[in-house]
């Protein structure tokens, strides 16, 4: 599970920080790595049963919580070193996006 | 079946193919297949050798018949093998295959055409030719992939290096989860973190990159033998990673100046 957090927490930081950048070159690299660690992601939600079907309330709420507290923490420690156009308004719909993805919710 | 070998020979009015009367089969008003004979030089397929120094010669002929179902299947460029198929012994996951081509190329359907001819599991990746040389000036993980490699032909080995701080932190962010997860992670996963902070922290301190130098940069790091010991999964977490934090810290925070100090875009 621990795993399966991390990378769905990778997947959303690099979400992210592909729209925060202008030049169309770097931004294809960030959906690539998106798409990259999204499937690595997947293949450990495939060992964590229910495989299939959504996780329960409060396991739900308990896994939105740590990806959003590690998505967070990545990227104010970014806007903390200078890193511009950030938005943390997005955290919360691309972490939804990607639970959705995952099959948690 | 009978296969019979002729010369097309010039007629009047249309060319021919003659053909023994006495022959068994391919009775007269059967209909035939005409195709150009595949002479020996069409068959000798050569290889490009980059940086490896040894390779098993039932390799060898894997990676020519995979050139030559390739070549039977799609037209590109280059063909590039990688990855661990090309280290000693047999223990790699998938044949990782490099296509470099301007044009657009559907890969999975000729991921599964090679799986089941030649059976092991394929990742083919499909590049231009100015996305590969742009990656392997920019991005470290090319420059790895790359330095050691077998290709189909002659290619531009050595960029030079262009720091793109933002990608860099891209990259860097994967191997951070093995600060997390040590206990959890298989050695190979392990191992290609660590490889690939290594690989970053020689990329930013503009030093050449190869499989076989951060190798040695790991064992230079983190102690004797440590590559084998991560593949292996028997390395410690305690020791190892205090000093993993420390260099991923130091790489982190080069990084993030590196990008405060990009020029601002467009």
């Amino acid at each position: 599970m621990d795993l399966f957090i991390g990378n769905i927490s990778n997947s959303a930081v690099h979400m992210i920080l592909g729209k925060a950048i202008d030049e169309d070159n770097i931004r294809k690299h960030y959906d690539k790595e998106f798409s990259i660690s999204l499937d690595i992601a997947k293949s450990y939600r495939e060992k964590i049963n229910p495989k299939n079907t959504p996780f329960h309330g409060k396991e739900i709420k308990d896994i939105k919580d740590r990806v959003i507290k590690k998505v967070r923490a990545e990227l104010n420690l970014r806007i903390s070193k200078g890193y511009q156009n950030i938005n943390i308004g997005l955290i919360w719909p691309t972490v939804n996006k990607i639970l959705k993805k995952t099959k948690v919710i | 079946m009978v296969e019979l070998i002729s010369r097309i020979s010039k007629g009047t009015r249309m060319d021919q193919i003659y053909i023994p009367k006495k022959r068994i089969d391919l009775t007269v008003g059967s209909y035939v297949a005409i195709r150009p004979l595949e002479t020996t030089a069409e068959e000798e397929i050569k290889l490009f050798f980059y940086n490896v120094k040894h390779l098993e010669p039932i390799k060898t002929r894997i990676i020519k018949e995979i050139f030559k179902n390739l070549n039977q299947l799609i037209k590109c460029d280059n063909i590039i093998i990688t990855g661990s198929f090309l280290e000693s012994g047999f223990r790699f996951n998938d044949m990782d295959i490099i296509l470099v081509s301007e044009e657009k190329i559907n890969i999975k359907p000729i991921e599964s055409l090679l799986e089941n001819r030649m059976g092991p599991k394929f990742h083919l990746i499909l590049i231009s030719n100015k996305a590969l040389i742009k990656g392997l000036s920019t991005d470290p993980l090319y420059m790895l992939m790359l330095s050691k490699c077998v290709s189909k032909t002659r290619f531009v080995y050595r960029v030079k290096p262009k720091i793109n701080y933002k990608l860099v932190d891209l990259h860097l962010l994967k191997s951070k989860l093995l600060i997390d997860n040590f206990d959890f992670l298989t050695g190979d996963e392990k191992y290609e973190m660590t490889r690939n902070l290594i690989a970053i922290n020689q990329f930013i301190n503009k030093k050449e990159i190869t499989k076989d130098k951060v190798d040695l940069a790991i064992n230079n790091f983190f102690g004797n033998k440590t590559v084998q010991k991560l593949r292996n999964n028997f390395l410690l977490a305690k020791d190892f990673l205090k000093k993993y934090k420390k260099v991923y810290n130091n790489a982190q925070n080069r990084v993030l100046k590196g990008i405060k100090g990009e020029p601002k875009q467009k």
